[in-house]
């Protein structure tokens, strides 16, 4: 039981990373279905910058996980540019956009991660392998039944993630500067008429996306798969929207939903080790959070609100 | 000043797209000499490929025909797969599920039909159409209605379903389709396939793509729905302006449930086409990229049917000829899905290039003083 | 020369397409009211968007106080002093009233001297010192979205004056407004007055003007034609320099001939998506050859009566009855076919298809039957020929003909397609809601001219508008509209002007 807590946590938490991301592009009024690719190309700039680092570091130095993670928000930031591009300043179709940047960044990450292995290491390889992260375990809490689970063999990041996350609750919605992303999205005419540059604030909130991605998406190839590869798209760029939807565009709610996703997924697998199935039923389980996602929109997506000028390109001369 | 004419007359669509290719083709050129390799060497070799252009030398069996069958091969779903992504654009959706109702309804085709020795190929070969018909229509439809009755963004909705889709089948192969040699789903009966393999056209043994006649007959269907039809003109209605066709008198969410449920139906065209065609296996738990590539083409192709086609050819011969260009350059294979990906960035920029154009030609409409022009409503 | 606190030199401005000011120079004194007439499009709204900083002009100057100035955003403008309460406010719904007044120039300090953070509590505080002080009561922390029309306009006051702003430029303000609040609105100005501010009004409005202004500067089709002193120039001077020509303001009205009742309103109730009544209860019938007309302050059900009437909002209770048959459970389209021509609130959004053509525009109540079409399939001359039946009889300016896509035709012209196709069908029961919303004299007369050539013919007409001249000016019967419910339904030559307006107020009968 305490696993489930404990793996529940671990993926969670890097979901909502990516949820808090998606959350501040479409709370500016910018529609980011782009997730998925944004974590992907954290990731990747992430895994690179371990794999270039580990042999002049030392391997298993565990630095060298904070220095990835700082390359991942980097990466990912520069490659939302071209989103904030496409939407911003060519207002193109947000929702083609957001297309677009997913199989531009899985072809983008595939290809340059093969030719930099051929110029590392000589070896086409579509991989890099990841340090294991060590984990550690809080002593007394995690002597609590059941819920000890969350306080044990958690990763740093963890941390780090939930950390960031109260900070970007606070940034969005009790600073200056959050108050006018959140009236980006909802009425970015008053936030011209005030003063302040609508665009230029959509673009900053778009790159803070791409950033969270990334940390989410260099989280998920340390935790969940060990490496970086094509199977860092998962689809967990979608979920964590899908939670951003059912959290009602509000970072708590969306905590809510990001916990229940990885309590599921971890619950579901515990279930299939417990009844000793074989290998082949963990796929079936596999399927849970997805199928999660779609009986929980089923329920929730009618009521829910999106901000009220979220795909809608920034006209100055519309009245 | 040429550019902007072309770009907001008649043929804007196809200037477009040509601009994108081109764009496309530069990047790419520019990509291939910093790798130190000649683009055109790699262009020729796309094309040799495809069986365009000969090549050196060929093996025994093929030929420059059987290298342009397996093209054509290629080409046939992936226009299927692009005219489904196009059937439910027109109404405003975007059907990202493409890959997942290809492989369902390959994978349902397979396991009933594929794996039936006792039926002929007469009979078997159109009960795998109608099946690729049936699950996608179906599948396309569960969408549909998911959208308008629960207001899911379809976008999430098909992407969970792909992964749903996915895991699904790959389960099921594993447990009782395995083949245990390539790890993948037993073959499907010749019988069954779409390709008629082994046909000796001289001492070549050639693939003839049955697909190829579906892809172009759907196509031109789908053209004249959109064209002529009174279901075309209502569900571009609802794809440009839903609040206006609910005022029309137009039925809303039949209209989103037909055209998500055609779009699905012709996905599921192209999963047979793929799997009991361009390929007779099933590799678990993978969807088929063509999936994706199809909104490449769809977007080239400016949402055109016909347009389409050509745009398919484009991305085909990246697609098809990659792996002969990678072992004859030696650039990485995955090179094609990056120009690809490429060649989507710019497509999707075509408005921006038509909006762009059309603001030179007001500006020099204006400076010349021209009287009496309309005042553009906003 | 003088003390001028705002002069604007040979402002010229274009957009894609239009010039909007054409060389237009103007003086602006301290503590006077100045109004500027003109039609919609005139480009009255554009002047003031460069004095507020929201345009840059493309040449001309501008001074305030005698000095040169260059805004490149509101803010500068702001700086100096200049504020806009907009025609469509700029409000964000889920925002408090206090939120909205701050946007922009939100009072932040630092926690701990680090952390950055917005003291709302500071800002409650001061805002309400601020409306008492201006008698604009607002509550600091109620939220926009579930405020009425007149306390959001009182918001945007407020924006200008917690900036404090010495020049306030007001955009049609009182087009939202009942009679009474009008009143109220003007009374307030006439205090900012007394105060020492300046006060630029920007209106259509001939009468407001002469009630309130100092001086008037007329505006026609981009150019400055006059400026006028308010006391000495007569309402129909006014007019006829803002229209270019002799304009009369009522319509030719022949006697009425009313025929059977054709629409039957019975105990109407329409809920929206929280459940809330926004149309309770509501009774009236509507006669052949009778203009039926809808008054009250927008938001208060209009817009959900048509739609119930058109088949577009669900009818939680009552009937609706047309030509004695009951169709509460008729589609939209049995009953467009039964007879109901609707022209919507929202024209562009909801009448049209913008990027489509014309023809295939001016086809949408015919394209499913023949000619248009048989048994699925379109046939195109129909189409054609239709379109330019139209386009001659409703004079829509066009320039590539049937083929040009609507979005490239200006908003009058769009109107009159919309306009033109459902007249033509000759429906029995034809519902207008605001017809002539932002639409110039020219058009105006033309659409009050077209809504009473229908009336001629026999056809039932619903009339639901915000402008309460066209109201009176129209109406054979006037139902008064108040928060969903019909507080007073009479002919409309037993109605005063404010006697309306008392109602659409909500002061019932006594």
């Amino acid at each position: 039981m305490n696993k489930v807590f404990t793996d529940g946590l671990s993926f969670a938490l890097p979901l909502l990373i990516i949820a808090v991301g998606a959350l501040y592009s479409e709370k500016s009024g910018v529609t980011n279905l782009a997730a998925e690719g944004f974590q992907g190309v954290g990731a990747f700039f992430g895994a690179l910058a371990a794999t270039l680092l580990a042999p002049v570091m030392g391997n298993g130095n565990q630095a060298i996980i904070y220095i990835a993670i700082l390359c991942a928000a980097i990466g990912g930031a520069l490659f939302s540019l071209i989103h904030g591009l496409l939407c911003i300043r060519f207002r193109a179709n947000q929702v083609i956009s957001g297309v677009v940047i997913n199989i531009l960044a899985v072809a983008l990450t595939a290809f340059f991660t093969s030719a930099a292995n051929t110029a590392i290491s000589g070896s086409a390889s579509n991989k890099f392998v990841l340090d294991v992260s060590t984990r550690f375990t809080v002593p007394l809490l995690s002597s609590i039944p059941w819920i000890g689970g969350i306080f044990t063999d958690m990763y740093p990041f963890e941390i780090i993630i939930a950390v960031l996350v109260v900070f970007l609750w606070y940034l969005l919605n009790r600073t200056r500067f959050g108050m006018r992303l959140r009236a980006c999205g909802e009425n970015p005419q008053a936030v011209d008429a005030a003063g302040a540059n609508v665009n230029r604030i959509r673009w900053i909130a778009v790159m803070i996306s791409g950033a969270l991605c990334g940390i989410g998406g260099i989280c998920f190839a340390y935790s969940m798969i060990g490496n970086f590869s094509p199977s860092i798209y998962q689809g967990f760029g979608y979920l964590a929207i899908a939670a951003m939807i059912f959290g009602n565009w509000k970072i708590g709610p969306t905590t809510l939903a990001c916990l229940i996703f990885g309590l599921a997924k971890s619950g579901g697998l515990q279930l299939c080790i417990a009844a000793k199935l074989p290998s082949n039923y963990m796929d079936l389980f596999l399927m849970l959070p997805y199928i999660l996602t779609l009986l929980l929109l089923v329920f929730f997506s009618k009521k829910n609100h999106p901000p009220k000028a979220v795909g809608e390109p920034f006209d100055k001369s519309k009245r | 000043m040429f550019l902007s004419r072309r770009l907001t007359g008649k043929y804007a669509s196809l200037w477009v797209s040509l601009l994108a290719i081109l764009m496309t083709l530069a990047a790419a050129s520019i990509l291939l000499l910093t790798m130190g390799k000649n683009p055109l060497v790699a262009f020729r070799s796309f094309l040799q490929g495809c069986g365009m252009i000969p090549k050196e030398n060929y093996g025994g069996g093929s030929g420059m025909l059987t290298d342009l069958l397996d093209f054509l091969n290629y080409l046939a779903p992936l226009i299927l797969a692009s005219l489904a992504f196009i059937t439910a654009f027109k109404a405003g959706l975007f059907n990202i599920g493409i890959a997942g109702q290809m492989l369902l309804a390959g994978f349902t085709a397979t396991v009933l039909i594929g794996y039936n020795k006792g039926l002929s190929a007469v009979v078997a070969k159109p009960l795998v159409l109608l099946i690729g018909l049936a699950v996608g229509g179906m599948t396309g439809a569960l969408i549909g209605w998911l959208k308008y009755r629960f207001n899911i963004h379809e976008v999430v909705s098909t992407i969970m379903l792909n992964y749903i889709i996915s895991y699904l089948t790959g389960f099921f192969i594993n447990n009782n389709y395995v083949d245990m040699m390539t790890r993948n789903s037993k073959v499907c009966s010749p019988d069954s396939r779409l390709t008629l393999t082994n046909v000796m056209i001289g001492d070549l043994k050639c693939k003839i793509p049955l697909g190829l006649i579906i892809a172009i007959l759907i196509a031109l269907l789908v053209s004249f729905l959109f064209r002529k039809t009174v279901l075309g003109f209502e569900i571009k209605a609802v794809g440009q302006n839903r609040k206006c066709s609910e005022y029309t008198g137009i039925r809303v969410n039949r209209t989103i449930l037909l055209s998500m449920g055609f779009s699905g139906a012709i996905a599921g065209l192209a999963g047979v086409a793929y799997y009991l065609g361009y390929t007779n296996t099933i590799i678990p738990k993978t969807l088929p990229g063509m999936g994706y590539d199809s909104i490449s083409v769809a977007l080239l192709g400016s949402g055109a049917p016909i347009g389409s086609i050509f745009a398919a050819i484009v991305v085909s011969i990246f697609q098809q000829g990659a792996n002969y260009m990678s072992s004859t350059v030696g650039v990485a294979k995955e090179i094609a899905s990056l120009i690809t990906g490429i060649l989507l960035l710019f497509a999707s920029c075509g408005n921006y290039m038509k909006y762009k154009a059309a603001r030179k030609i007001q500006l020099a409409a204006d400076l010349r003083g021209t009287e009496g022009k309309e005042a553009k409503a906003s | 020369m003088g003390d001028y606190i705002v002069e604007m030199r040979h402002i010229t401005k274009r957009f894609p397409g239009i010039i909007a000011n054409d060389d237009v120079s103007l003086e602006i004194r301290k503590g006077e009211v100045y109004a500027l007439l003109g039609e919609n499009g005139a480009g009255k709204s554009t002047l003031m968007s460069i004095l507020f900083g929201t345009y840059e002009p493309d040449a001309g100057e501008i001074l305030v106080r005698g000095q040169k100035v260059h805004f490149h955003s509101s803010t500068d403008a702001a700086a100096c002093g200049i504020g806009m309460v907009h025609q469509h406010f700029k409000l964000v719904e889920p925002f408090t009233i206090a939120e909205n007044i701050v946007l922009g120039v939100e009072p932040e300090e630092k926690k701990l001297g680090i952390l950055p953070w917005v003291n709302m509590k500071k800002a409650n505080r001061q805002i309400s010192e601020l409306s008492r002080e201006y008698g604009l009561e607002v509550n600091p922390t109620d939220r926009i979205g579930e405020v009425p029309v007149s306390v959001r306009q009182r918001v945007e006051i407020l924006k200008m004056l917690y900036r404090g702003a010495e020049i306030m430029i007001f955009d049609e303000p009182t087009a939202v407004l009942t009679p009474q609040e009008i009143e109220f609105l003007l009374q307030i100005i006439d205090n900012l007055r007394r105060d020492g501010k300046t006060i630029i009004l920007i209106t259509h409005k001939i009468a407001e003007i002469k009630r309130i202004a100092d001086r008037c500067a007329i505006l026609r089709q981009g150019k400055l034609i006059d400026v006028r002193d308010v006391a000495d120039a007569s309402a129909q001077e006014l007019a006829d320099l803002m229209v270019g020509r002799q304009v009369s303001f009522t319509q030719e009205k022949t006697a009425p001939k009313y025929g059977e009742p054709v629409l039957e309103v019975q105990h109407l109730t329409v809920k929206n998506e929280h459940k809330f009544d926004v149309v309770k209860d509501v009774s009236f019938t509507v006669r052949s050859g009778e203009i039926f007309a809808i008054a009250g302050v927008s938001g208060n059900g209009q817009g959900e009566i048509a739609d119930a009437i058109a088949g577009l909002a669900k009818i939680a209770d009552g009937r609706v009855i047309l030509n004695g048959k009951e169709i509460n459970d008729f589609s939209v389209r049995e009953r467009c076919l039964g007879g109901i021509s609707y022209i919507p609130e929202d024209r562009q959004e909801t009448g049209t298809i913008p990027d489509m053509t014309l023809q295939e525009n001016l086809s949408l109540r015919e394209y499913f039957r023949e000619p248009f079409s048989r048994k699925g399939i379109l046939k195109p001359d129909p189409f054609r020929d239709y379109a330019e039946k139209l386009i001659g009889k409703y004079d829509i300016r066009c320039a590539q003909g049937p083929d040009t896509v609507l979005r490239s035709m200006s908003g009058g012209n769009q109107q009159k397609a919309i306009v033109g196709r459902e007249i033509e069908e000759g429906s029995r029961l034809i519902i207008f809601v605001q017809p002539t919303r932002g639409l110039d004299i020219g058009a105006i007369e033309n659409i009050h001219r077209q809504i009473l050539e229908e009336r001629e013919r026999g056809a039932a007409i619903l009339l639901i508008s915000l402008e309460l001249d066209e109201i009176m000016n129209l109406a054979d019967t006037i139902g008064v509209l108040y928060r969903g419910e019909i507080l007073k339904i009479d002919s409309a030559d037993r109605m005063t002007t404010q006697e309306v307006g008392r109602y659409m107020m909500g002061v019932k009968e006594a």
